[in-house]
């Protein structure tokens, strides 16, 4: 897999449920917030546990959600670093991108709107185009994100092991 | 109205009579009541007269967000909801405040708030989705404990809906049921659970696919940022070795996690108790074990607490509002440092050692029963404790031996008051009215002999630790917590002129130098003490408002955070700190033209109903006199520009915050002061007439 979004193990930092990350997604790409603009999937624990979940995209190298695309190349795209990205202004919202993922939750969202116009995936990009990276990972008040190339966790667990 | 940022623009008013709703505009309240409590107050004072009980169905239930709510603003994501409160004695409109995913939700679904009203001919829950409002058969989780209600739920609408639920005290009526969110956070301490039950309400389920959007997206990161101080650190649960703090610490060996209540919430709120065991299903449960619930584990005394949490220095590093520690430590060369750092560890009164497993089950039935766990802890067993050691209850039949530290005895107890049966039936009214149907001279105000402060000195307290319109004690300075007369003076004052424990966001913030003055002009004669309770007071109804988390946000140091915030999520730059302030007091002088029209409000009334517990003395042996007490009372009501005769404001200051149409309505009900008036001091009612 290409570098994509990892969420810390419990005993490195506990996700406390803030939805940050979901929001900041959502404000940095959109300009508002809104569960249907989000590009990565806060899932609440079962009832009484606390303990969260955080799905995102494994950017596969496969990527069978770029080989779904009816408009490969001009809707699902891949950039120069191997990031599969929407170009949303050519994408028609027909969700074969979301189906064809191969995770449960699927990793990308279609939106629902009665505006056709409206109706956009929308799947991790990496923030790809900010210079300071996923606004996920930079906005987590806990630490609970990173890039799967610059995990901290593993770090510590190096250092704690020498 | 010229239409904002931040808002949704629709609130939605749901008839459970008839099962129709309809939508009422934003922009009608809007610049003046700003949102949360603010709007909550407007539509009261508009739309319930004066004669509505609790459980009738023309009380209205009012839920309410604030522009910053689902805007990413931090600490934004609070909620409030106001009514007829059925635990408050008497009857009165009172409020409560809400962490949760429900206020975001319901903007994403495009309401800023709803209104509740009628009483549904069966169960049912509503289900809200966008602009669609279901009323479903209730029948199937009707009866059904809290936890059991939301997974019913969301098995039948998806992991990814968002409910509050009453469980079977809100069913039962008990005047102290509460309403739980699906991440656990609840309105309790009004019992609004059991306005729910009473209009055959089980529980409100929704899912919003809307967006909201706030005015200034730069200004909303660098909030986050700010509020976020110090920077970001990671969060792994801990083991703890003990539970509890400093003189109630017993050896426990427990998991400590943290947990955020809210969408947007940067920071958190440390006390998770992690993989407790559930004395429902034995399966691990984790909960939140926070400022009250520790007693529930060990109360052989009062809570212990540092001055920080309501003396604020710069230099300290955990003044209330600022619950994470500055990365450079306190600095104890600080010549404030001692007045902020002093730590009162709280009279003893062996009301019951530690027991984790007991505790964990008094919080469990709480949440499951959905029952407000500081009543169920600091009222109902607290006097459970101390009128058995006083030999009261032999005449009474609890169906079996009272023993608090019997967790037997504590569920068979909270299992009879929630499903009223036996005596279980009186104390579902309410610990205040259950010692009033039994007798109060005898059940509430015997002495309890078993309160002892740090200096060895017995010191009076009555079995029921009542301060207040029926609550019990809440920083009142004896009892529950060892506050300092000036503390509870100013806390007095704030209760006096509320209708409940007015400690979801009024925590009182003083710097050291304001204490000083305090000490120097006496707490009952100092005007300096008067003016931060009214700002301390505006405060609250802003933050209830705007909306913002009183526990996480710094603005003790911070003064016009509010407004930043207000102006980030609106666009709104026409407002001003001081047009904020005047909204304050324009919304606190509703809240007040409502207790005074509908419930008949005055001075006499408030002034008779907090002295009681301040002749009891706190652990320095500080009481206030009836004389003391009045003339606190005087001041704070002057300086209010209320009439000190009978509490009530003079058309000036209606008219001065542009509530003339409430003069025009106090006028005709004969609640309109003339300045000057005449005013004879009433002699000590109190039965305490010696200390």
């Amino acid at each position: 897999m290409a570098k994509h979004i990892e969420k810390a193990p419990l005993e490195y930092s506990m996700c406390t449920g803030c939805v940050s990350c979901e929001m900041v997604c959502s404000m940095v790409h959109e300009g508002y917030v809104s569960p249907q603009t989000k590009r990565l999937f806060f899932k609440a624990g079962p009832v009484k546990t606390m303990l969260h979940e955080i799905y995102t995209c494994q950017q596969c190298d496969d990527h069978p959600c770029y080989e779904a695309c009816p408009k490969k190349d001009e809707a699902m795209c891949i950039d120069e670093n191997g990031i599969v990205y929407v170009n949303e202004k050519n994408c028609i919202g027909c969700g074969k991108c979301a189906k064809a993922c191969k995770f449960t939750p699927s990793r990308i969202h279609v939106v629902k709107s009665k505006d056709k116009e409206e109706r956009k995936a929308k799947k991790c990009d990496l923030c790809r185009t900010r210079p300071e990276g996923p606004a996920c990972v930079q906005w987590c008040p806990f630490m609970c994100l990173a890039v799967s190339d610059r995990l901290p966790w593993e770090e510590r667990q190096e250092t704690d092991q020498s | 109205m010229q239409r904002l940022d931040g808002y949704a623009g629709k609130i939605l008013r749901i008839n459970l009579t008839d099962s129709s709703t309809e939508e009422l505009s934003t922009w009608d309240y809007l610049p003046d009541y700003i949102g949360g409590r603010g709007i909550c107050n407007k539509i009261f004072w508009d739309e319930v007269p004066k004669g509505v009980g609790a459980f009738d169905p023309e009380n209205k239930l009012i839920f309410m967000t604030g522009p910053t709510t689902a805007t990413g603003i931090p600490t934004g994501g609070r909620a409030v909801m106001t009514g007829i409160s059925p635990c408050t004695l008497p009857e009165q409109y009172s409020y409560g405040s809400i962490g949760g995913w429900i206020g975001t939700v319901l903007k994403y679904a495009g309401y800023d708030g709803f209104i509740l009203e009628g009483k549904a001919p069966a169960p049912v829950y509503l289900l809200i989705e966008d602009d669609k409002v279901q009323f479903l058969d209730a029948s199937p989780i009707w009866g059904q404990v809290v936890s059991v209600t939301q997974e019913s739920i969301r098995l039948a609408h998806g992991a990814d809906i968002h409910s509050m639920v009453i469980g079977p005290a809100g069913e039962h009526l008990h005047r102290n049921a509460s309403i739980t969110t699906s991440n656990d956070n609840t309105f309790a301490r009004a019992g609004f659970g059991a306005v729910f039950g009473s209009k055959n309400l089980k529980a409100m389920a929704f899912r919003g696919s809307g967006k909201i959007k706030a005015a200034d997206m730069e200004k909303v990161f660098e909030l986050r940022k700010t509020v976020g101080r110090p920077e970001r650190q990671p969060n792994p649960p801990v083991m703890r070795e003990s539970m509890g703090h400093v003189s109630n610490s017993f050896p426990h060996q427990w998991k400590n996690g943290s947990y955020a209540c809210s969408p947007g919430c940067n920071s958190r709120c440390q006390r998770l108790l992690m993989d407790s065991k559930s004395p429902f299903t034995g399966g691990k449960v984790s909960q939140t074990e926070k400022c009250v619930s520790v007693l529930a584990f060990n109360y052989t005394y009062e809570h212990p607490w540092g001055a920080s949490l309501f003396v604020l220095d710069e230099k300290n590093p955990r003044t209330l509002g600022q619950q994470k520690s500055f990365p450079h430590g306190p600095d104890k060369t600080d010549p404030d440092w001692e007045i902020c750092s002093e730590v009162y560890k709280g009279d003893r009164m062996d009301l019951w050692g530690p027991d984790f497993d007991r505790g964990a089950l008094m919080m469990e039935l709480a949440n499951e029963y959905g029952i407000d766990k500081w009543e169920m802890i600091i009222h109902y067993f607290t006097w459970l404790a101390m009128a058995k050691k006083e030999g009261l209850l032999t005449d009474l039949d609890f169906g079996m031996e009272v023993d608090v530290e019997n967790p037997a005895f504590v569920r068979h107890f909270i299992d009879s008051m929630t499903y009223r049966t036996g005596i279980g039936d009186i104390f579902a009214e309410g610990m205040a009215r259950a010692i009033r149907t039994l007798g109060k001279e005898k059940y509430g105000d015997t002495i309890y002999q078993g309160r002892v402060n740090q200096d060895g000195v017995r010191l009076d307290i009555p079995v029921s630790l009542e301060a207040a319109w029926g609550y019990s004690a809440h920083w009142q300075g004896r009892g529950f917590q060892s506050t300092p007369k000036w503390l509870w003076v100013a806390n007095a004052l704030n209760t006096m002129v509320n209708t409940r424990d007015c400690f979801n966001s009024g925590h009182m913030h003083v710097t050291p130098d304001d204490v000083r003055q305090f000490l120097a002009d006496g707490p009952s004669y100092s005007d300096l003490l008067i003016q931060r309770v009214m700002e301390n007071e505006g405060a609250s109804m802003i933050k209830d408002s705007v909306t913002t988390c009183e526990w996480q946000s710094p603005d003790i140091v911070w003064h016009d955070m509010e407004l930043q915030m207000y102006q980030a999520a609106t666009g709104d730059d026409s407002m001003t700190k001081e047009k904020l302030d005047e909204f304050a007091v324009r919304s606190r002088l509703l809240y007040r033209a409502i207790l005074m029209r509908n419930f008949g409000r005055c001075r006499d009334l408030e002034a008779e109903n907090v002295y009681p517990f301040l002749t009891y003395p706190d652990p320095w042996g500080e009481v206030d006199t009836w004389d003391e007490w009045n003339d606190t009372v005087d001041r704070y009501y002057k300086a209010n520009h209320w009439d000190p005769a009978t509490g009530w404001p003079y058309r000036e200051t209606w008219e001065r915050y542009g509530l003339k149409d409430v003069a025009d309505e106090m006028e005709k009900l004969g609640m309109l002061p003339s300045p000057g008036q005449a005013y004879q001091r009433k002699p000590d009612p109190s039965v305490r007439q010696e200390v």
